[in-house]
């Protein structure tokens, strides 16, 4: 086969440099903040809740949600915890190196279908990135939403993530912000982030919510949610499952019939629930 | 197009396919495998191993890349082997697989390498008179023994001789390429093929009971304690997909040979899903982290989700999975379990 | 000879007065006549017990998979489990147990004696009859032979003929460390130890020419892992030649996942196939107790029993050591004598 059909190669990424580094949270399983852009004129556009597949030359590739708001084109954002070989390297990058990129990968949240309504996030841990450029969408077309509002929820106040994008959105956004425990300093709610929802109990009135974290901490928080009055397909979150080609083909993020990372990575939960449970 | 073909001289055929590389089954250290030849001898059982590799090999690099730190890598694409390949003495069984892997590989993200391989090979097919294994169900999956799907050429052996049949234009070509040594079928011909057609298919084969109600009935059977108790003995071998013809799970992995440049190749290779830590996440968290889950996984891929998606059964009934099993999983038998006690409730 | 029944009366007697929690056994499966394993849990259960030459699997690696199983769950044993052995699934516990592995009281060893025969290799029926076990409607031991049926009816077979291997060479088919055992202590004389190693290395006589042998058996491994998954010895909770045993606990950390060593790529290349298998068989070397199931189970007949018993000769030879003879002595990597050879170290 000649150079020229292997043009259209699904499985080579771009390449794109490293700009900017930001550490959100210390300690073992720290998260870091990276923001990318293209080489040689590449680049893609992402709906929010997309992923894309990041390869660290050598380590090889790791599926992470771009965090960045699409109306954001002249970067790409990514917030990665060291949780395995490949977002280990990750951390291990300083600005100016190189990495690979392909995507975008599997389906957004169908963020226009909101208009006129109120959006109540809540995220917990790490689970803030996937739904981070809903928000960033949402604020940069502040007049299209109503009310919004977003709990977040850290085991402590050093593994809250964005802290200071959070303090920025207080302007626009109500932000609820909690740790699992009490701590010394902390003035927002302690407990976890289902508690923190029911305590302020958001009315699920022409209400979207959208929720992202910790597996159990989504079950907790979905059951919540109904009980608030929201209904099934009011009710957005993302699954997450061990892949290797993003492409519906390596056969390992299946649930029952569909390839998370094709259908999902977005689901509400009236076809969540349709699922068998393996993930 | 059909012809015939007296069987001393199939290898006179093969020399008249200039530009193919040929491929027969061979016995050798007693296993069944295809490879290169000159001429072939079609008294084969199945082969150890289906054709599945001639299109989606093994191992498959994607691109090497080269890196000097902070700069940016020289990334090269590993374009397939050309070249046109034939591969004589398919089982219609195994031949079906190859439509299957095409479903997964060329819609929605085309797969080059895929398409590639699968572009330039052929495959020439022989009817079974007889079924290769005690195991065989193809007739249960849609398949039979004298089925043409995916095939270019389908063979029949009338004992001295073989009714040779077009299936596509490819086979066309490769049976023109033949020229004198096939000539036009007698009536005697005909009828014998004919004769033995019927046979084929009305032989007894182990059966998938009712297969239509199989995939809902699964959906139902999902939480059933049968896949537990069903895969209790299974070792977590990958024996039962590596020698399907229709599983397509891979990984993909960074070898590297060279540290300063860093140096090596992104490769795609086989992977089972009934390998223990296949679905683990980063965390330890392993969705089928359970023995049943695993095998419910590998039956119901076959007979339910890619029923749901394609609307075909990824089962081509080759028996490879239960004969191959070192401790007796039979998916023919699992099925009919998991189905039946589904349909009771 | 062993009437299977009793078999049947002796598990269910053991389950019925709760002296163990399960009987890992064999059982007819769905494969013609063939064997699979079963382990079961109720005395009524008992009855779908089957003893006869199908009977090949290894059953030892059941327990050390209801160990794993335990441990996992955080439980522990309670009860002792059953476990219907043969002469090598005994030497096999044995190996187990030197290693701590289990202790003797966890196990109640409900032997099986193969008297003067041995399992059936599905090869050599299939030579011998143009079938295998799976296409068979009924097997069993009568004497010095199998009486198996076909289509065509029963047939009698000198069971030399068409017994594996590892049986005509085996040395104790009576399980001699047992709490209760079927069947007599036969002395026999079927094969010299290590005849098929021997009339290998006659076969390819140099040493270039086995490597090349080695190498083409080798090129066509798929990685299947069946080799290892079958090894009641390879219980290693991580195999360190492939990534597809990584243990994750809560507490393993990112580095400790970043960090790990892939010694062996997952390509079925002719070097990392012969990686894995090299490491693999010095693993086993004063360990493999010859039950042969490797090989019985390799998809595509690489003959791995070859390499064992290579290393098993030098132990007994060099070391006076057979693996899996009793408990009371410790195994042959973790004792020292002052005569040990040490002329191979240069």
């Amino acid at each position: 086969m000649e150079e020229s059909k292997m043009g259209d190669n699904i499985y080579l990424p771009q390449l794109a440099r490293v700009i900017h580094i930001k550490e959100e949270v210390p300690g073992e399983r720290s998260i870091k903040t990276f923001r990318v852009e293209f080489l040689n004129g590449g680049g893609f556009d992402h709906e929010c809740g997309q992923c894309a597949m990041l390869s660290v030359f050598g380590r090889g590739e790791s599926m992470i949600s771009i965090a960045s708001s699409p109306l954001d084109k002249e970067f790409k954002q990514f917030s990665i915890m060291r949780a395995g070989r490949v977002t280990t390297a990750f951390h291990d990058l300083e600005v100016g190196d190189v990495i690979g990129i392909r995507g975008p990968y599997g389906n957004g949240f169908p963020v226009d279908d909101w208009r006129g309504k109120n959006l109540v996030f809540i995220g917990g841990g790490c689970g803030l990135a996937p739904i981070w450029p809903v928000i960033q969408t949402a604020v940069k077309r502040r007049d299209d939403f109503k009310h919004i509002t977003v709990f977040y929820g850290g085991r402590t106040a050093r593994d809250i993530m964005y802290r200071a994008e959070l303090e920025k959105l207080r302007s626009t956004a109500e932000v609820c912000l909690s740790v699992d425990k009490a701590e010394e300093g902390w003035e927002g709610f302690c407990g976890f982030v289902p508690a923190n929802l029911m305590e302020k109990a958001p009315s699920s009135d022409n209400a979207i919510a959208i929720t992202c974290g910790p597996p159990v901490m989504i079950k907790f928080v979905i059951n919540n949610l109904r009980n608030l009055g929201f209904q099934d397909d009011h009710i957005y979150t993302t699954i997450e499952n061990k892949m290797k080609c993003a492409l519906g083909k390596c056969g390992r993020c299946n649930v029952g019939k569909d390839y998370v990372c094709v259908k999902g990575p977005v689901y509400s939960w009236a076809d969540l629930k349709e699922l068998p449970p393996e993930y | 197009m059909e012809r015939m073909l007296a069987k001393e001289q199939i290898g006179d055929w093969i020399r008249t396919l200039r530009g193919w590389e040929v491929f027969g089954p061979v016995l050798q250290d007693g296993v069944w495998s295809y490879q290169p030849a000159d001429t072939v001898q079609l008294d084969h059982p199945n082969t150890a191993q289906p054709p599945k590799g001639f299109a989606f090999p093994q191992r498959e690099v994607f691109f090497t890349f080269e890196q000097i730190k902070g700069e940016p890598p020289r990334l090269t694409p590993v374009a397939p082997k050309g070249g046109q390949q034939v591969v004589f003495g398919v089982r219609p069984c195994d031949a079906r697989g190859l439509p299957r892997m095409d479903r997964v590989f060329t819609e929605t993200f085309d797969d080059v390498y895929y398409r590639t391989r699968r572009g330039s090979l052929a495959y020439v097919g022989l009817a079974c008179n007889q079924p290769p294994s005690p195991h065989c169900f193809c007739k249960s999956v849609g398949g039979s023994p004298v089925s043409t799907e995916g095939l270019d050429v389908l063979m029949t052996d009338l004992g001295d001789r073989y009714l040779v049949a077009a299936v596509t234009a490819t086979g066309e070509k490769l049976m023109q390429a033949a020229g004198d040594l096939l000539t036009e079928p007698t009536g005697v011909d005909r009828s014998e093929a004919g004769r033995l057609r019927l046979a084929a298919i009305t032989h007894p084969q182990r059966a998938v009971n009712d297969v239509a109600s199989v995939p809902p009935r699964l959906k139902k059977g999902f939480d059933s304690s049968l896949w537990e108790d069903l895969a209790r003995p299974c070792i977590s071998c990958g024996i039962c997909t590596f020698l399907c013809p229709t599983c397509h799970c891979f990984d993909i992995n960074d070898e590297t040979n060279g540290s300063t440049p860093l140096k090596g190749s992104r490769v795609r290779t086989w992977d089972s899903c009934q390998f223990p830590d296949f679905t683990m996440h980063s965390s330890g968290h392993n969705p089928r982290e359970t023995l049943g889950s695993r095998l419910r996984q590998r039956v119901c891929h076959k007979f339910q989700y890619f029923h749901e998606n394609f609307g075909m059964f990824q089962c081509v009934g080759c028996g490879r999975c239960v004969a191959g099993c070192p401790v007796g999983i039979d998916i023919i038998a699992v099925v009919n379990q998991v189905a039946a006690s589904a349909g009771e409730g | 000879m062993i009437n299977p029944q009793d078999l049947c009366t002796r598990a269910r007697d053991l389950l019925a007065s709760g002296e163990v929690r399960a009987v890992v056994g064999y059982r007819r499966g769905s494969r013609g006549m063939a064997a699979e394993p079963v382990v079961i849990t109720k005395p009524e259960e008992a009855a779908s017990l089957v003893w006869d030459p199908s009977c090949v699997h290894n059953l030892a690696l059941y327990l050390v998979a209801d160990r794993k199983r335990l441990a996992h769950l955080h439980q522990t044993p309670g009860k002792p489990i059953a476990i219907v052995a043969k002469g090598c699934d005994a030497r096999a516990l044995v190996v187990l147990m030197q290693e701590n592995y289990f202790k003797r009281e966890e196990v109640y060893i409900l032997g099986v004696s193969c008297e003067s025969t041995g399992v059936w290799d599905d090869q050599k029926l299939m030579q011998r009859l143009g079938c295998d076990s799976q296409s068979l409607t009924g097997g069993r031991f009568d004497g010095d032979d199998f009486v198996v049926t076909t289509a065509t009816g029963e047939q009698r077979i000198s069971a030399p003929e068409c017994m594996a291997d590892r049986c005509l060479e085996c040395r104790h088919p009576f399980p001699t460390m047992n709490n209760v055992v079927l069947g007599e202590e036969k002395a026999r004389t079927l094969a010299a130890p290590f005849a098929a190693l021997s009339r290998f290395e006659e076969a390819t006589g140099t040493q270039p020419a086995r490597w090349a042998f080695w190498q083409r058996q080798f090129e066509r491994c798929i990685r299947c892992f069946a080799c290892r998954s079958v090894c009641p010895m390879c219980y290693c909770e991580e195999c360190i030649v492939d990534s597809i045993t990584f243990t994750v606990a809560l507490d393993t950390t990112a580095a400790e996942k970043a960090n790990r060593v892939r010694w062996i790529q997952r390509s079925a290349t002719r070097s990392e196939n012969i990686g894995y298998h090299m490491t693999r068989a010095l693993h086993l070397a004063g360990r493999c107790i010859d039950c042969g199931e490797c090989e019985r189970v390799c998809p595509v007949h690489i003959p791995l029993r070859l390499l064992n018993n290579k290393l098993e000769k030098e132990s007994r030879e060099k070391f006076g050591y057979e693996p899996g003879v009793s408990i009371e002595i410790a195994s042959l990597v973790s004792s020292f004598r002052d005569d040990d050879p040490n002329d191979f170290i240069r």
